[in-house]
């Protein structure tokens, strides 16, 4: 017999669901203003790491190493697959310890508590859509126009990335609570993860060699959709169906480590 | 139980039992479970249960204020984290219908660097409330908290005093369906208690249900309808304030001859 049920006082439990979500717009608000709060050129900086690393890449393998990835310009080919990389990375990055870093917040006062993980996402994905813009005219100025596409594209690659961030976040967050290495962990990981995805180097180069084991890489035929997008304005095909399948999973992994240690955050915080 | 409330069970636990365990020590590093690995699971499987509550079936009417009291480590704290949903239950059933807010929980997740104002929007929709309420209830918690222009500078910049103003304006503002105070005599200075005292009872002349957790016996009697004597983790009297602390007083004397059972959990 274990059961704890709690019923709302009136209607559903709409009203709190919306509070959910005002919670995480406002946890969000917050993130992006503490990240540009003293900065002289605020949201710059969100662009300029970016690009200044894709700058040094272009240089290291387009000019020394040259790899061939068709007729986009190195630059190009890089940053339409990095900036969704970005959002992804940092949102994992940040939500690690969104957690063990609120334990004063989460020991005193009852609120669902995947909020916190999730406006990691949420304010990342602030960041990655303003970048969008500035991708659009440095597409505009080689003349690889931004199509129609786009605007139906965009909305479903980042429904899905969305899906596979929420299970890693959860997943990510919950066990940093019981191991904080989990933090330091996934900064290693994730590096080494963008070497292992077609960020820097087109898909097509890796499919030569090692064929189809590239799509057990969950980010794989996502990043290349997003680059498919973005450089040649194509819409995500068949070929997306391994995001989908890792986003379905992770999503369903996510919950269930949430679920079960979220009752030991109270002893482990 | 005679109360006079014959109101909705607003919170009932049936049968509820917390169990913790105690570890010898608690590893979550990963270098030191991996080196000390033979004693990393040894101490894992050395753990001790320890039953901070057990079979506790308690009923709450609306509009009832509830006083819990007993011991250090009587499982006073635990039965309030229960209710809250801070802490799972072990065994049991707990039903709890309505908002159920902490006072004095003062500025949890106060940021120091964004203002007050964002602070205690951000905090009161934590607490409990609609982002809208807490727009609407913003002029009033400014000016309770008497901080002035310094409401839109960042709380970095607050002394502890304005720190605390400010959180208690919030947790004043935030109307509860069902109040849990712990401990309001620990904290802050007599003229701070007694704005706490006066904001339950006027809670409580608005029918909000208070449960409150206490060592402070006057109080217990001058605000609830009923008490509790909690022992052990086992409700030991539950009844008339009067009677339950007289109770517990004259009993009170075995228990400090007796051995203590550690912190209160």
């Amino acid at each position: 017999m274990r059961a704890v049920s709690v019923a709302a006082p009136r209607g559903f439990d709409l009203s709190q669901l919306a509070r959910t979500w005002e919670l995480l717009l406002l946890l969000t608000a917050r993130d992006v203003k503490l990240r540009y709060e003293g900065t002289i050129l605020g949201f710059l900086w969100t662009l300029a790491k970016p690009l200044l690393l894709a700058l040094v890449f272009s240089f290291a393998l387009s000019k020394v190493l040259r790899i061939d990835v068709g007729d986009a310009p190195y630059v190009l080919f890089l940053l339409s697959a990095l900036f969704p990389w970005t959002w992804f990375q940092s949102s994992v990055q940040f939500s690690a310890g969104s957690f063990s870093n609120n334990a004063a917040l989460l020991k005193k006062v009852y609120f669902p508590r995947f909020v916190l993980p999730f406006s990691a996402i949420t304010s990342q994905l602030i960041h990655f859509l303003l970048s969008i813009p500035i991708l659009a005219l440095l597409l505009l100025a080689a003349d690889f126009s931004p199509g129609p596409e786009w605007l139906l594209g965009v909305p479903l690659l980042m429904a899905i990335q969305l899906l596979m961030l929420a299970g890693a976040v959860l997943l990510v967050a919950s066990f940093n609570v019981f191991l904080r290495d989990l933090e330091h962990l996934v900064e290693v990981l994730m590096l080494l993860w963008l070497y292992l995805t077609p960020i820097l180097y087109p898909l097509s180069l890796v499919k030569e060699r090692i064929g189809s084991v590239i799509y057990l890489n969950p980010m794989a035929s996502l990043i290349q959709a997003w680059r498919d997008l973005f450089l040649y304005d194509q819409l995500p095909g068949v070929d997306i169906w391994p995001a989908l399948l890792f986003a379905g999973i992770a999503l369903v992994a996510g919950s269930i480590a949430f679920k079960t240690l979220e009752g030991q955050f109270e002893v482990a915080l | 139980m005679k109360s006079p409330y014959n109101g909705q069970e607003v919170i009932t636990l049936d049968n509820v039992s917390k169990r913790y365990y105690l570890y010898p020590q608690r590893v979550r590093e990963l270098k030191k479970a991996i080196l000390h690995l033979p004693t990393f699971l040894k101490d894992s499987r050395a753990r001790q249960p320890f039953w901070a509550l057990r079979d506790v079936s308690l009923t709450v009417r609306r509009g009832e204020s509830v006083g819990i009291i007993g011991p250090n480590g009587a499982g006073k704290s635990t039965l309030l984290r229960i209710v809250s949903r801070l802490a799972p239950l072990t065994k049991g059933k707990l039903t709890v219908r309505g908002r159920v807010s902490p006072l004095l929980e003062l500025g949890a997740g106060f940021h120091p660097q964004i203002s007050g104002r964002e602070n205690a929007v951000l905090n009161a929709v934590l607490l409990g409330l609609s982002h809208k309420e807490a727009q609407e209830k913003l002029p009033e918690i400014v000016e309770f908290s008497e901080l002035g222009n310094f409401i839109d500078q960042p709380m970095r910049t607050y002394s502890s005093g304005m720190y605390v103003r400010l959180g208690f304006a919030v947790a004043v503002h935030v109307r509860p369906e069902i109040l849990l105070v712990d401990e309001v005599l620990a904290v802050g200075d007599a003229e701070f208690q007694r704005k706490c005292f006066d904001h339950i009872e006027k809670l409580r002349q608005e029918q909000v249900t208070i449960v409150l957790v206490t060592h402070d016996l006057e109080s217990v009697k001058r605000f609830c309808d009923r008490a509790v004597l909690l022992n052990h983790g086992v409700i030991a009297v539950e009844g008339e304030p009067q009677e339950v602390v007289d109770e517990y007083l004259s009993s009170h004397f075995e228990f400090s001859a007796g051995p203590t059972d550690g912190g209160d959990s």
